[in-house]
């Protein structure tokens, strides 16, 4: 993104260094003639066009090839449907009655076709305009980026007339700053088309194709990049939402910036004050609320020593502890005093579930319990015991005997693994529920 | 299955509530408390803050699982019997020009871990590592409340 903005004021500053001072003025001067020519709004109404504009015609029609050829660009599509003749008529006289003028508008038109180029690619989105300037920046010659630019325009404007892409047109209308507005639309295409024609044919004469080699990457770039332009050069293999480069690099960067984007998303939703827009701010918050989070756990670890005699009632209460912070999730209660051991290997048991039921089962066997669904479970208990608490999750059992029992007798005894069990625990959840019968 | 779904349960649940997690957290410290109470009496009390401290952050790692990559490195941590240590003592002069270069280290500095992630990978678990703190530290002064009253 650096290297853009420096390059785009640079580029702007190289363009205006080419255009004398008054290049608004001189685009002002165009349209005032344009628009006191006589009948120039009335055959542009129609893309018809009138009579007598065969010789500019051929006049524009010999330049390019040549200039497109250097290029090593096909014939481009833009060949005027004919709506500009004798506006451009018109001006290209009144520009060849003194080059600089002309200069001076082809320059507009340039900054005029980069505005062009962001509005009718993107939607007004500057990295594309950027990004654009980028590429031909890089063939290096200004003329090359003169003779190329006005391509999009008139792309942009054929694609108006013609192609599917009507809103091209219109962005191409609304990208331009107020002097072209001055115009009425149709002058604004007339005022391009020979605009383009001149301007190949004088700057490739002036500069002879030294960088052909940078002007191709770059017009098939252009080309295909262009939204107006259906034919063309072989576009480049996805099509970027955005119009953007194709290459697999800004790809890649795209991806990577929308997942960063949905995590900081999610974490703003977590982190307190997180209305910062801006993600540097916002990883600001972030830092300073982990470090808070961390400096809590600090003190309250300090804090607690006081009231250390009193944890003991807590573990009992560990079942509403549970419920409260968690809700329902049938968290075992009951007489935790002995049961200190067993929790313990309810939660090693529920660990070693996660990763293997194998090495959970046998782990219970070698204590003598096994595991058994909580039908059955719940069945045994209630024969037995005759307390059962909740509904699925029988609470723990006070031990009659717990002397071992053999691990291959059915029902015998299973354990609680209170995380095994959720709220949703179904009958034909596996689960083990502790009953510890005597028979 | 619920054992299951009480570590993977973060990643599906759109709520992000961590609900089997809570009870294995709350359950463990509870345990580890008690047994801090019950073995050290009578060390000293920068001892058993630290020890405290270091039961909250095991039950934190305990109920993440093996499935984050800080609650993995926080066990590494906890069962090499390492000191827990964690660089809170940052100067707050900090000049805006470290801000934006070193957001991301900082970042990693704090959540275990975290050296060993790229930025994408390290905002997930920053907001894993959140959730679990916050459970954490609710679960700590909900325990306190219920001592002091």
């Amino acid at each position: 993104m650096q290297p853009s903005n420096r390059e785009m004021p640079g580029m702007a500053s190289s363009l205006n260094g080419i255009s004398h001072t008054s290049a608004a003025a001189a685009a002002h001067v165009a349209l005032r003639e344009l628009q006191n020519g006589h009948g120039l709004q009335a055959p542009f109404d129609h893309a018809g066009g009138g009579v007598g504009h065969d010789d500019f015609l051929d006049q524009m029609l010999s330049n390019l090839p040549s200039a497109w050829a250097e290029l090593g660009n096909p014939r481009p599509a833009w060949v005027p449907p004919s709506d500009a003749p004798t506006a451009g008529q018109r001006l290209f006289s009144a520009g060849r009655a003194g080059e600089s003028a002309e200069e001076m508008q082809y320059d507009e038109s340039l900054l005029l076709a980069n505005r062009l180029r962001q509005h009718q690619i993107s939607g007004g989105s500057s990295p594309t305009g950027e990004a654009l300037m980028l590429q031909l920046s890089r063939s290096g010659q200004q003329q090359m980026l003169s003779g190329l630019l006005p391509l999009p325009l008139t792309l942009g404007s054929a694609g108006s007339a013609d192609s599917p892409n009507p809103t091209g047109g219109d962005g191409l209308y609304n990208g331009f700053g107020g002097s072209l507005q001055l115009a009425e639309s149709v002058n604004q295409q007339s005022f391009h088309h020979p605009q383009s024609a001149p301007m190949p044919g004088q700057n490739f004469g002036a500069a002879p194709p030294a960088a052909g080699a940078g002007q191709t990457p770059a017009a098939s770039t252009l080309a295909s990049a262009s939204a107006g332009g259906g034919s063309g050069p072989p576009r480049q293999r996805v099509r970027a939402r955005r119009g953007q480069a194709t290459d697999p690099h800004s790809i890649a960067e795209r991806l990577r910036r929308e997942r960063i984007a949905e995590r900081m998303k999610a974490l703003q939703e977590l982190v307190p004050n997180a209305n910062k827009t801006d993600k540097a701010s916002m990883l600001d918050e972030i830092i300073d609320y982990v470090k808070f989070l961390q400096l809590q756990v600090k003190v309250l670890s300090m804090s607690r020593l006081g009231g250390a005699a009193a944890v003991a009632p807590l573990v009992a209460d560990m079942a509403s502890e549970g419920q409260s912070g968690a809700g329902r999730d049938g968290a075992n209660g009951g007489a935790a005093g002995s049961s200190d051991s067993l929790t313990v290997t309810e939660h090693q048991v529920a660990k070693m579930m996660e990763e293997d039921m194998g090495s959970a089962m046998q782990y219970l066997q070698g204590k003598g319990l096994c595991l058994m669904p909580i039908s059955l479970a719940s069945a045994i208990s209630s024969a037995t015991a005759g307390h059962l608490g909740h509904g699925l999750v029988p609470g723990v059992l006070p031990p009659p005997n717990p002397s071992g029992d053999a691990p291959s007798s059915p029902g015998v005894s299973a354990l609680t693994a209170q995380s095994t069990m959720a709220a949703e625990a179904t009958k034909d959840g596996v689960a083990a529920s502790k009953s510890l019968s005597s028979k | 299955m619920e054992s299951k779904s009480s570590t993977t349960g973060n990643r599906d649940n759109p709520n992000r509530n961590l609900h089997g997690s809570k009870t294995m957290m709350a359950s463990h410290f509870l345990r580890a408390l008690f047994r801090i109470q019950q073995t050290s009496t009578s060390s000293s009390s920068a001892g058993r803050s630290r020890r405290i401290r270091r039961a909250a952050y095991a039950s934190m790692a305990y109920s993440a699982g093996t499935r984050r990559a800080w609650s993995r490195a926080l066990l590494r941590k906890l069962r090499s019997r390492a000191r827990l240590r964690f660089p809170r003592r940052l100067s707050r002069a900090a000049t805006p020009q470290r801000r934006d270069m070193d957001q991301a280290q900082v970042l990693r500095k704090l959540v275990p871990g975290g050296p060993s992630m790229d930025d994408c990978k390290l905002l997930e678990e920053t907001a894993d590592y959140i959730r679990f703190l916050t459970t954490q530290v609710r679960l700590m002064q909900t325990v306190m409340d219920s001592i002091s009253s």
